[in-house]
C-alpha cells in the first residue's frame, strides 16, 4: 500500500479569500478515498490543486515522490486522471471518440489516435459494461451514461491516480450505486488510487476505504472510514446533529436527528403542511 | 461489433471526391469569363507553357487572360476560401461555440478599418493599403486578447466579449472614416473593400499569401486531435495534459494571421468561416482530425464557385462577398435545421 500522491501544508486563496489552508494528505494505491464536506468547503479546489489545474499558493505536492511543480503537463496526465463535475455540451462527438481522448497524454502534439488507441478505449468501455455506448452521441445520452463515458476515458488514460469530482451528482438512485461499484472494482482490480468528492456521507460509508473531512478549507479529520466515520465528527462536519443507524453490525449510516426522531414519533406535519 | 478505423476508407473517399470536384471547378472557372477559353485551347496553353514553346498568335489574348488574370485569381480564391474556412473551424473549436466565425475577435473589422484608412490617406498606394489593413487586423486581435487578460476571469467567455468591444470600436471608427471621406472617389472604394472582391488579385498577392495559408492549413490539420481535446474546455484539456492557455494563444495568433492576410488582400468575404465548418461537420462528423481537411477543400470549392459566379453573372463584376452572403445565410439556416437534436445546436 504505497503512497501515490501526497500534499503537505497546501494553501490556496482566491481573490484574497482563503479557500484551502494547511491541507496535508496522503493517498494510497488500491484505496478508495472519499472527500466529504459541505458546499463551498473547498473540495473541488483541493482536487484541482492535486493535479495542478490550479496552482496552490503554499505547500507542496508529490506524485510518486516527484514534485508536481517540476513535472511536464503530459507527465502529470499520465499519472493522474480527472473525471470532472461539469458537463458542458461539446461538439456532438461519439462516445468512443470522447473515450479515446484519454490517450492524449501519450500522443505527440501532431499525432492522432490509431487503431491500438481505439482498442484501449473499447476495452475501457467493456470493462465498465458500457460498450453499447460507443457509437452514441455524447450529447444525447443520460447523465449516468456520460459519467460512465468519462470514467471510461479516465481508465483509458491509464493513470495510477484517479480524481473524481462529485461523480454521483445528477445520477438516479440506481446509477449512483452502479457507478460507485464500478469505481470500487476499478480501484481493487487495477490497484488504482481513487480520490472522489462525495455529497452523501452514507455513500462514503458504504464504498470508501479512507475519508478526508474538509471544513471551511481545513481538514477536520482524516483516516480509515472505521475511525473517522463517527457521530461526533460527521455531525461537526455538516453542522447538524446526526443520529446513526447500524447495518451489518460494523457499517454505520447517518441521518439528521430530526428525521430519525420524526420516524419514531410519526410525522406530525400533516396538519401544518396545508 | 462495428470496427471503424480512425481514418476509414469512407473518409479517404470523401477527401478524394472533394479534391476531384475542386479540380473540376478550377478547370471550369479558368475557362469561364468574358473571354471564354475552350478546353482544347486550355490544353494547348498549358502544354505550350510546360514545353516552353511560343503561343500561336490567335491564342495570344487568351494566354494573357489565362496566365495573368484567371489562374492567379482562381488560385487566390482557393487559398482564401480554404484559409477562411479552416480559421472558422479552429475558432469554433477554441470558443466551443457554433456561432463563432474568425472575425469574432475583431480581425476583419480591424483589417477593414486599416484598409479604409489607407484608401483615404493622401499617400494612397496599393501596398500601403495592404500593410495598414494587415497591421490593424492584428492590432485588433491583440487588443481583444489584452483586454481579456486584464479582466482575467472565465477565459473563453471574456475573450468573446472583449472581441465584441474591439469589433464595435473599429466598426465605429470605420463609420467615422466613411462619413468624412470623399463620396465620389473614396467612399465607393471603401464600400467595395468592405464587400470583398478578388478582382485585383495578381501573382504577387498569391506569392505572399500562399506560404502563410499553406503553412496554416498543414498546421491545423496536424493539430486536429488536439483541437478535439481543447474543445472539451480548459479543465478537461488540462487534465488530459494539454496547456489550454498556451495552446489557445498559439491558435489565435495563427488563425488571426491567416484571416488578416486574406482580408488585407481581398477585403471582407463573409460567411465562409461560419458555414463551411458546419458543412464539413455534416459530412465528416465533429472530430477535427477528420473534418479540418474537408473544411479546407469545401472552403476552396465554395469561394472558387462564388467568385466564378461573381465575375460571369453580369457584365459588371459583382463583389464576391455579396454572393457568399446571399448563399451562406440560407445554407446556414438549413444546416441548423438539419443538425437540430445533436445536442450542440
Amino acid at each position: 500500500m504505497a503512497v501515490t500522491l501526497e500534499c503537505r501544508d497546501l494553501g490556496f486563496t482566491y481573490q484574497n479569500l482563503p479557500v484551502l489552508d494547511g491541507i496535508s494528505v496522503q493517498i494510497h494505491s488500491g484505496r478508495f478515498c472519499a472527500i466529504l464536506g459541505r458546499n463551498g468547503s473547498g473540495k473541488t479546489t483541493l482536487l484541482h490543486c492535486l493535479n495542478r489545474i490550479l496552482s496552490p499558493d503554499t505547500g507542496k505536492i508529490w506524485v510518486h515522490d516527484q514534485d508536481i511543480q517540476a513535472m511536464d503537463p503530459k507527465k502529470i496526465a499520465q499519472q493522474i486522471s480527472l473525471v470532472p463535475q461539469e458537463h458542458l455540451d461539446f461538439f456532438p462527438y461519439r462516445v468512443l471518440d470522447v473515450v479515446v481522448m484519454g490517450r492524449a497524454p501519450y500522443l505527440r502534439m501532431v499525432q492522432r489516435p490509431d487503431r491500438s488507441d481505439y482498442q484501449l478505449a473499447r476495452k475501457a468501455l467493456c470493462f465498465l459494461n458500457a460498450d453499447y455506448l460507443a457509437p452514441k452521441n455524447f450529447n444525447r445520452i443520460s447523465g449516468g451514461e456520460r459519467q460512465m463515458c468519462l470514467l471510461a476515458r479516465a481508465v483509458t488514460q491509464g493513470a495510477g491516480i484517479m480524481l473524481l469530482d462529485e461523480p454521483t451528482n445528477h445520477l438516479d438512485f440506481n446509477n449512483q450505486y452502479h457507478l460507485l461499484t464500478a469505481m470500487k472494482s476499478l480501484c481493487r482490480s487495477k490497484n488504482i488510487s481513487i480520490v472522489a468528492t462525495l455529497h452523501d456521507p452514507n455513500m462514503a460509508a458504504l464504498f470508501a476505504d479512507d475519508l478526508i473531512l474538509i471544513k471551511k478549507g481545513g481538514i477536520l479529520a482524516q483516516g480509515p472510514v472505521g475511525e473517522v466515520m463517527t457521530q461526533t465528527l460527521v455531525s461537526a462536519l455538516y453542522e447538524t446533529p446526526l443520529g446513526q443507524v447500524s447495518i451489518h453490525g460494523h457499517k454505520k449510516l447517518f441521518f439528521p436527528q430530526t428525521v430519525l426522531t420524526g420516524l419514531t414519533d410519526r410525522i406530525e406535519t400533516k396538519d401544518t403542511i396545508k | 461489433m462495428v470496427r471503424r478505423r480512425p481514418f476509414s476508407i469512407k473518409a479517404k473517399g470523401t477527401l478524394l471526391a472533394l479534391t476531384l470536384l475542386l479540380a473540376i471547378v478550377f478547370l471550369a472557372s479558368v475557362s469561364m469569363g468574358r473571354v471564354f477559353i475552350h478546353g482544347a485551347d486550355l490544353f494547348t496553353l498549358v502544354v505550350n507553357f510546360i514545353s516552353g514553346n511560343g503561343t500561336p498568335l490567335d491564342l495570344l489574348s487568351q494566354e494573357l487572360v489565362f496566365w495573368w488574370i484567371r489562374v492567379p485569381r482562381c488560385v487566390m480564391a482557393i487559398l482564401v476560401g480554404a484559409g477562411l474556412a479552416i480559421s472558422g473551424a479552429v475558432y469554433q473549436a477554441l470558443f466551443r461555440n457554433p456561432l463563432v466565425s474568425p472575425d469574432i475577435l475583431g480581425v476583419s473589422a480591424g483589417c477593414t478599418f486599416g484598409a479604409a484608412l489607407g484608401l483615404v490617406s493622401p499617400f494612397d498606394s496599393f501596398y500601403l493599403v495592404h500593410v495598414m489593413s494587415f497591421g490593424f487586423g492584428l492590432a485588433a486581435v491583440s487588443m481583444s486578447v489584452a483586454l481579456a487578460r486584464l479582466i482575467g476571469v472565465k477565459a473563453v467567455m471574456i475573450l468573446v466579449l472583449a472581441g465584441m468591444v474591439v469589433l464595435s470600436f473599429f466598426n465605429a471608427l470605420l463609420m467615422v472614416l466613411k462619413y468624412f471621406s470623399d463620396p465620389y472617389e473614396q467612399l465607393p472604394s471603401i464600400i467595395f473593400w468592405v464587400m470583398g472582391s478578388l478582382s485585383r488579385v495578381t501573382w504577387d498577392n498569391v506569392l505572399v499569401m500562399a506560404p502563410f495559408t499553406l503553412v496554416g492549413i498543414v498546421l491545423f490539420i496536424a493539430l486536429g486531435f488536439r483541437l478535439n481535446i481543447l474543445s472539451l474546455g480548459d479543465i478537461q484539456a488540462q487534465s488530459l495534459g494539454l496547456s489550454p492557455v498556451l495552446f489557445r494563444r498559439l491558435l489565435i495568433v495563427a488563425s488571426s494571421f491567416m484571416v488578416a492576410i486574406s482580408v488585407a488582400t481581398c477585403g471582407q468575404i463573409a460567411w465562409i468561416g461560419l458555414i463551411i465548418p458546419h458543412m464539413a461537420r455534416a459530412i465528416a462528423g465533429p472530430g477535427h482530425e477528420r473534418m479540418i481537411p474537408i473544411t479546407a477543400l469545401l472552403g476552396a470549392i465554395f469561394l472558387l464557385t462564388a467568385d466564378t459566379i461573381a465575375r460571369t453573372l453580369s457584365t459588371a463584376e459583382i463583389p464576391v462577398g455579396i454572393i457568399t452572403a446571399l448563399t451562406g445565410a440560407p445554407v446556414f439556416g438549413y444546416l441548423m435545421i438539419k443538425n437540430r437534436g445533436s445536442g450542440w445546436l
